[in-house]
């Protein structure tokens, strides 16, 4: 037996959410179809608002009503470093951390030719005019993940980067904040004694 | 180390079994395709989370089933330790001391195992793929940080070789993210290279002494690393990498026409020597045989002298394969040694004068049934 057609849509529809499989999508429909009136209303909405009323930033690439965004536009912020990301979702914990009060750059992807994403599929470009453009910036700050895929996208800006006479710097890996040495796996040491930063 | 339990759960053909081992030879007897090598591959995938027969996990669970569980207990120096895991269409999930550990490669090393299979014997004849998965193996099992520059070094010369065939297409043009992609493939290739050296020395040395026994002091067994780059004595992996790196470098084009990665750990091979000869090319087929069997019981001791314990000795229809003198030299190598999964349709009559206490389980149709002595 088939489906209705408006939930095969509906289950189509949340299988395009990453992570989700069919099983997943057909347990969310259903919990759709059961739910008040004006929260599925609620939840179109938003999609749709979501959709509509944001931009990414022309000069950062970050997710923004207004364009440029806050953070490029806020002139007390230090012009002098950008912090590059992967996702968006990353500046948000960098913002929620308080302690950095560089500017950002999101590059949406890492290197990865296994996924067919080069360096023109992220925005790298728009890093470099943007340097091109602005001599004030001193420092590049890499604080993309640390995959092997991560590791090479920092790389290759600290290639394109560096000859500038702009200082390229990569975000130390090893223990999280508060990590335990005792439960830290061995790699995780190593990557942080490789790491070490003189004090 | 001793597995003294192993419970499994839909694993192959065996919907729940629940069995206790014993610290010395067990014998799983039984006809073809009643589940003798699939209980030996429960025990190698509890110690190394993944199979020697297939690389799709899903093999693994019992059909029809949805889930497939493994839990054993490990008695080693520092006490016994409960290992659990599980397989599903979502993964799998590995338990130490039902903690569930956050990557696999922390999970490895808990429990050791050496299979020796008939396959085993091609070690010597055999393609190099399969003595480079032989080192890579073994030398995973021994060492955190190999099964991790390993893992690390597959994937980017995944992502080169696909880079690689890109600018082949003229899909992609940009040569600065091959050259990272090459610096990074160095990198973890030199780690590789230069620690594949260091165990064999160490292998080689085991391997010798076994070898003079077998051969009777007529035989002297030697090893060689063959690879592209020059190892000096002791070697270091900068040296290593800067070599790689000018390999890359220097065949840029010549590269980028193949499509592929010409220089690295990928590329090398093992030979075995005998009185400098060649055993591959020049030795008979019972020298190569006994050097495959050497080395892998110099396993054993390289096993004992990286981490302290003895591994597991799983056998799976080896004896058939061996004459009696080297069944005997086998059995007498292992025995009071290491505890032992021995398979096989009957037991000759050599193994059966030889092993001492063995503790026989007869399987059909995936259960066992212990032999009580007489
Ligand atoms: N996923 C599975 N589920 C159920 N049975 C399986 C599965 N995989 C293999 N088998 C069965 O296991 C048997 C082979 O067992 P095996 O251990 O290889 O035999 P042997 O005793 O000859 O070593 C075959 O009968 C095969 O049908
Ligand atoms: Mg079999
Ligand atoms: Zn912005």
């Amino acid at each position: 037996m088939q489906y209705p057609e408006p939930i095969a849509q509906l289950i189509e529809s949340y299988m395009k959410l990453p992570g989700i499989g069919s099983k997943t999508a057909t347990r969310l429909a259903f919990y759709t179809i059961s739910m008040e009136n004006d929260d599925v209303t609620n939840f179109a909405k938003a999609l749709i608002a979501a959709k509509r009323d944001l931009h990414f930033c022309s000069i950062c690439g970050n997710i923004t009503e207004e364009d440029p965004c806050i953070i490029c536009k806020d002139q007390s912020r230090d012009q002098s470093t950008i912090l590059v990301v992967e996702e968006s979702k990353d500046i948000m914990s960098m913002e929620k951390m308080k302690e950095y009060h560089g500017l950002y750059h999101v590059l949406h992807g890492v290197l990865s030719p296994i996924e067919g994403t080069g360096p023109e599929d992220i925005n790298i470009a728009a890093l470099l005019t943007r340097l091109q453009q602005h001599d004030n910036v001193k420092e590049v700050i890499v604080a993309t993940n640390a995959s092997s895929e991560g590791e090479a996208t920092a790389m290759y800006l600290s290639r394109l980067i560096k000859p500038a006479g702009i200082k390229v710097t990569r975000l130390a890996h090893g223990l999280s904040v508060g990590a335990d040495i005792d439960y830290a796996d061995e790699m995780t040491l190593f990557k942080a004694v490789e790491g070490r930063t003189e004090i | 180390m001793i597995l003294s339990e192993l419970k499994l759960h839909n694993f192959r053909n065996y919907e729940d079994l629940s069995v206790d081992f014993s610290p010395g030879v067990n014998v799983l007897i039984g006809e073809n395709a009643q589940g003798k090598t699939n209980l030996l591959e429960a025990v190698y995938v509890l110690a190394l989370t993944r199979s020697h027969r297939t690389a799709n996990d899903r093999e693994l669970i019992k059909w029809q089933a949805h889930e497939a569980a493994l839990t054993g207990r490990v008695e080693k120096q520092g006490g016994s330790v409960p290992l659990e895991l599980i397989f599903s269409s979502k993964g799998k999930k590995a338990k130490v001391n039902h903690l569930e550990q956050a990557r696999l490669s922390q999970y490895v090393g808990q429990l050791n195992v050496i299979l020796f299979a008939p396959e085993d014997l091609y070690l010597v004849k055999g393609a190099p793929a399969l003595r480079r998965h032989f080192m890579d193996q073994e030398f995973g099992q021994m060492s955190n940080k190999y099964l991790y520059n390993s893992g690390q070094f597959r994937t980017i010369l995944k992502q080169r070789n696909q880079y690689l065939k890109q600018l082949q297409f003229k899909q992609q043009h940009d040569r600065v993210l091959l050259q990272v992609l090459s610096d990074q493939l160095a990198a973890y290739g030199a780690e590789i290279i230069v620690a594949r050296a260091a165990f064999l020395k160490k292998l080689e040395k085991w391997a010798q002494t076994i070898h003079e026994t077998v051969a009777q002091h007529k035989e002297e067994l030697t090893f060689h690393y063959v690879t592209q780059v020059k190892l000096d004595e002791p070697s270091s992996v900068e040296a290593v990498y800067q070599q790689l790196l000018d390999l890359y470098l220097n065949n840029e084009t010549k590269e980028i026409e193949q499509g592929s990665t010409q220089y690295g750990p990928q590329r090398d091979d093992l030979r075995f020597l005998i009185n400098q000869k060649n055993v591959q090319t020049y030795g008979s087929q019972g020298q190569q045989r006994t050097t495959a069997l050497s080395v892998k019981l110099a396993e054993i001791d390289l096993m004992r002298e990286q981490t302290g314990e003895y591994p597991i000795l799983l056998l799976d229809d080896v004896l058939s394969e061996l004459d009696d003198a080297r069944q005997t030299h086998l059995l007498t190598a292992i025995q009071n040694k290491v505890q032992t999964f021995l398979t096989t349709t009957s037991l000759s009559g050599i193994a059966q004068q030889l092993i001492q206490t063995p503790t026989i389980f007869n399987i059909s149709h995936g259960t066992l049934t212990k032999e009580e002595p007489q």
